[in-house]
């Protein structure tokens, strides 16, 4: 009669009508299921407690056959992780007879226990994870349906064969990972003694060896003799020399790290030995800039800095934030921290001063020219990614302790920000008053002050502000190697589980910087 | 259009731009092959900005320059001050080349010689009305008391005094491309480009800096070259008008040259839109006297009205209503032709 009966009589009682034939289409297999799901779910009606039960009990394999490769990857994850945990049941369980054997009681309860948890794991993950493996079928299946739809050389459909692809990634990631789970790791000192003895030609069984190749810490693959070792002494004028001398003989040979550590330490030691006047004179420069800001600040008498402090913030800042300002020194000037707080506000502004007086130009350069960029933008990236405390290493190397190298490496890290925002305020300088200033007979020079940089300070003063919030950090960090200010007292209060005092200077570091922040801020919004 | 190349105040001869890597090639292979801006694009990866243009601009002239958004207007008039340098060609600025200028006297031709007005009146932000004006001055050296008192009187020229040390963006459009305007002309230049200086603002606002433009460009006889993509500012203001197509000239005239003899299709299709009204004048759209009298029989020059040769349509209309007479055209007391009704309407419809 009409066209819909055949599919009536067929039996399948949600048969492809018009509106649901796509989804038989692509399903293929249990047309008549997938047609009714997916149009719950294009309706928004598919129940929270709707579950593929099928794909829940077969696993992996179905969302294989169904070329499904983000469930495949979930189904194969929980069933490996299951399976993992069996593993070590099989494990500890045998490790628990051994240690009846060895007589150690503790470690029979150790293990037992552990291979109780293991074993609830294991059953407890496989039983949740099919569940929630069935919950997730049908609706991230449902994403496939939606690129087939608009791709139809996307996979789609029921195919056996897949099954074969499934089989091939399971055989090369499952056995190694269950047998890793079944053993316990070799120590990283048998693998070296194994190494030697294999040296040495003596024979070692395959299992010893698969196990330190494979399962145990990454193998040392390459050894290499040791370096001469290199001192740098004065000789009988007073003038330094480098000597060489070999290694002992018989001394095993070093892996990578070790070798190239010296390698840098060498390197580090010639630098200081033969250039120490240049460290020298940074030293100097950074010490007699930091006691000429010290004398302002912790020479002028507490009651005269304070009313500056609160003026400078007055007239900049205005009274709302004055009274935050004056809580604040009056906090650290009750707790007994104002020389110190000042001694840090030093170390802060000469690493700030520096910031500026480098980054600026700097910025300006990589701002305007793509060369500048080119060089500057990559070091910054690196720069701005090592941990703050990395930087210690190089100012404690070649400056040694104190606040001067303490001075640099703060400089070091909180340059980034002025170089990037200058030179992104430089950047964003619009074309048009650029052409139009160089259309009236502006010269470089004049270009630069008189437009670009104008027009880029707003930027610039963010890029101020940031300076002097990471160098109060970082000043703090360097309180490690001797810079001293509110940043020793934490150190110490760490070291001495004198968690209280570390707790109040803390307090009073977050009201310096918060201080500093909304001042500097305020003023640049009240500016511009 | 060649025949006072040599006198004009700005002169240029072949002048070529092509961006691109590969400018120098695809000048030469467009100069080869007449190749098309699309085609060059295409084997090059260069644009063709302006394309063999060589125009001539007298004293006191204003030429306008006409044509579609990336015709290569802005491209051209750049390089008169060169802040676009040619790939072919050369620019004469009062017979002095331009290319040859070094870096000093360029500035200095830009900052005294050559004033610029821009479409996005591109002020400096963080400065007042006065000091923005008084921006030439001030990057020739000259004295901040001689700065304020020129710019002060710039200001009242184009109207906005009082507000000398208001920010740009306190501004209406209008009022910034007015400071824009007095800008240009604060060192007194004898050049003026302007490009597109009106297109950003609304109808009203551009009419009354149109005509404000016109009395002080009468009174002041600056050399102008005057960007614009609408026919009827060109014709407003003009004196001449070029228009440009793909980065080429394809006509330069008088707006009436361009309105009765459009050059190609590209050109008729401008004119087409444009009322004639002040454009036609009787001389144009008259015919002999004998001539319509053969047609339609003797004409009563006793009750026909009276017109001018150089009368424009307008008032041959405002004549020839409410009577039946064509208008008879003398000049000097002597018929030299008559405008029927039927010239008229063919004229509006600019078929002189
Ligand atoms: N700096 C540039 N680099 C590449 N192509 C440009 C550049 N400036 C302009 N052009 C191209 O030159 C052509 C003319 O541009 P332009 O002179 O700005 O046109 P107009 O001012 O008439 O709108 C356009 O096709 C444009 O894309
Ligand atoms: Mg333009």
């Amino acid at each position: 009669m009409t066209d819909t009966t055949p599919d009536q009589i067929g039996g399948a009682p949600a048969a492809a009508t018009d509106e649901t034939k796509p989804f038989a289409d692509f399903a293929d297999k249990s047309g008549g299921y997938f047609a009714q799901t997916f149009l719950s779910i294009q309706k928004a009606k598919l129940p929270s407690t709707h579950i593929n039960w099928l794909a829940a009990i077969a696993g992996f394999p179905w969302a294989a056959i169904r070329a499904n490769k983000m469930l495949f990857w979930i189904g194969f994850l929980i069933d490996l992780v299951a399976a993992v945990y069996l593993m070590q049941v099989w494990k500890f369980s045998r490790a628990a007879e051994q240690a009846v054997i060895d007589g150690k009681d503790f470690l029979v309860v150790r293990y037992e226990d552990w291979t109780m948890s293991s074993l609830w794991a294991a059953v407890i993950i496989f039983v949740l994870g099919r569940v929630l493996f069935g919950w997730l079928a049908d609706r991230i299946y449902f994403r496939q349906y939606n690129v087939w739809r608009v791709d139809h050389s996307k996979p789609s459909g029921w195919d056996m064969k897949r099954l074969i692809w499934a089989a091939v990634i399971v055989a090369m990631i499952a056995p190694l990972m269950l047998y890793r789970a079944s053993q316990f790791p070799p120590e990283e000192r048998t693998c070296i003694k194994q190494a030697r003895s294999i040296a040495a030609g003596e024979e070692v069984a395959f299992k010893d060896q698969f196990d330190c190749m494979i399962i145990g810490e990454f193998p040392t693959i390459v050894w290499l003799e040791r370096r001469d070792t290199v001192t740098y002494p004065r000789d009988d004028d007073g003038n330094r020399f480098v000597r060489r001398e070999a290694p002992r003989d018989g001394l095993p040979p070093v892996n990578l790290n070790s070798y190239t550590a010296q390698l840098i330490d060498d390197g580090i030691g010639y630098l200081t030995a033969f250039y120490g006047f240049f460290f020298d004179g940074i030293t100097t420069f950074l010490r007699s800039m930091l006691s000429a800001i010290t004398a302002v600040f912790v020479g002028t008498p507490w009651i005269i800095a304070m009313g500056a402090i609160m003026a400078i913030s007055y007239t900049m800042a205005g009274a709302r934030i004055t009274i935050f300002v004056a809580a604040s020194l009056v906090y650290l000037a009750l707790f007994g921290f104002w020389q110190t707080a000042m001694d840090t506000m030093s170390l802060v502004v000469a690493a700030s001063i520096i910031c500026v007086v480098f980054g600026l130009p700097l910025g300006i350069w990589v701002g305007k020219s793509t060369r500048g960029q080119a060089i500057i933008t990559p070091i910054l990236d690196i720069m701005q990614t090592i941990p703050s405390f990395v930087y210690l290493l190089p100012a404690v190397a070649f400056f040694s302790i104190g606040k001067p190298p303490g001075i640099l490496a703060t400089v070091i890290f909180a340059m980034p920000p002025m170089v990037r925002l200058t030179a992104l305020g430089i950047k964003h300088v619009p074309e048009n008053t650029k052409e139009a200033a160089l259309a009236f007979g502006a010269n470089p020079r004049q270009l630069l002050t008189k437009v670009e940089l104008p027009q880029a300070l707003p930027s610039i003063m963010a890029g101020v502000n940031q300076v002097v919030m990471m160098a109060l950090s970082m000043v703090v960090v360097a309180a490690l190697i001797g810079a001293g200010g509110m940043g020793f007292i934490v150190t110490e209060a760490l070291a001495n589980t004198r968690t209280g005092a570390g707790i109040l200077a803390g307090i009073g570091i977050a009201l310096l910087a918060m201080m500093i922040d909304r001042v500097v801020q305020k003023a640049n919004t009240v500016k511009h | 259009m060649t025949e006072n190349t040599e006198e004009g105040v700005v002169v240029t001869r072949n002048v070529w731009k092509i961006f691109g890597n590969r400018a120098d090639e695809a000048m030469e292979a467009v100069r080869r092959d007449n190749l098309s801006k699309a085609d060059v694009l295409e084997e090059f990866g260069a644009v063709v900005g302006v394309k063999d243009v060589s125009i001539s601009v007298g004293e006191g002239e204003i030429f306008c320059i006409m044509g579609l958004s990336g015709s290569g207007k802005s491209t051209l008039v750049r390089h008169i001050n060169r802040l676009i340098e040619p790939t072919g060609g050369e620019i004469l600025i009062n017979g002095a080349n331009v290319g040859q200028l070094n870096a000093e006297e360029l500035r200095a031709m830009r900052a005294d010689k050559i004033g610029m007005v821009f479409q996005n009146m591109a002020l400096l932000p963080h400065r007042t009305v006065r000091d923005n004006v008084a921006l030439s001055l001030e990057l020739r050296n000259v004295d901040a008391y001689t700065r304020a008192q020129v710019a002060d009187r710039v200001i009242e020229l184009v109207s906005l005094q009082g507000y000398g040390d208001r920010l740009p963006s306190e501004l209406s459009g209008g009022m910034q491309q007015r400071v824009g305007l007095a800008r240009a002309m604060a060192a007194d230049p004898d050049i003026l480009l302007m490009d597109e200086p009106f297109s950003a603002l609304d109808p009203l606002i551009r009419r009354v800096l149109q005509d404000e433009f016109l009395e002080l460009s009468k009174s002041m006889n600056k050399t102008t070259l005057f960007i614009t993509h609408d026919l009827d500012e060109a014709i407003r203001m003009g004196s001449r008008i070029a228009i440009m197509k793909d980065g080429e000239i394809v006509q330069v005239g008088t707006p009436e040259d361009i309105v009765t003899n459009p050059a190609d299709a590209y050109v008729a299709d401008f004119v087409a839109g444009i009322s004639k009204l002040k454009l036609l004048y009787a001389h144009t759209v008259m015919e002999p006297l004998a001539a319509y009298e053969a047609r339609k029989g003797p004409v009563a020059q006793a009750e026909a009205p009276v017109a001018e040769p150089d009368d424009d349509l307008d008032k041959l209309i405002a004549l020839s209503v409410n009577q039946d007479h064509p208008v008879l055209i003398k000049d000097d007391g002597n018929v030299v032709g008559v405008v029927s009704k039927d010239a008229i309407l063919h004229g509006v419809q600019g078929e002189a």
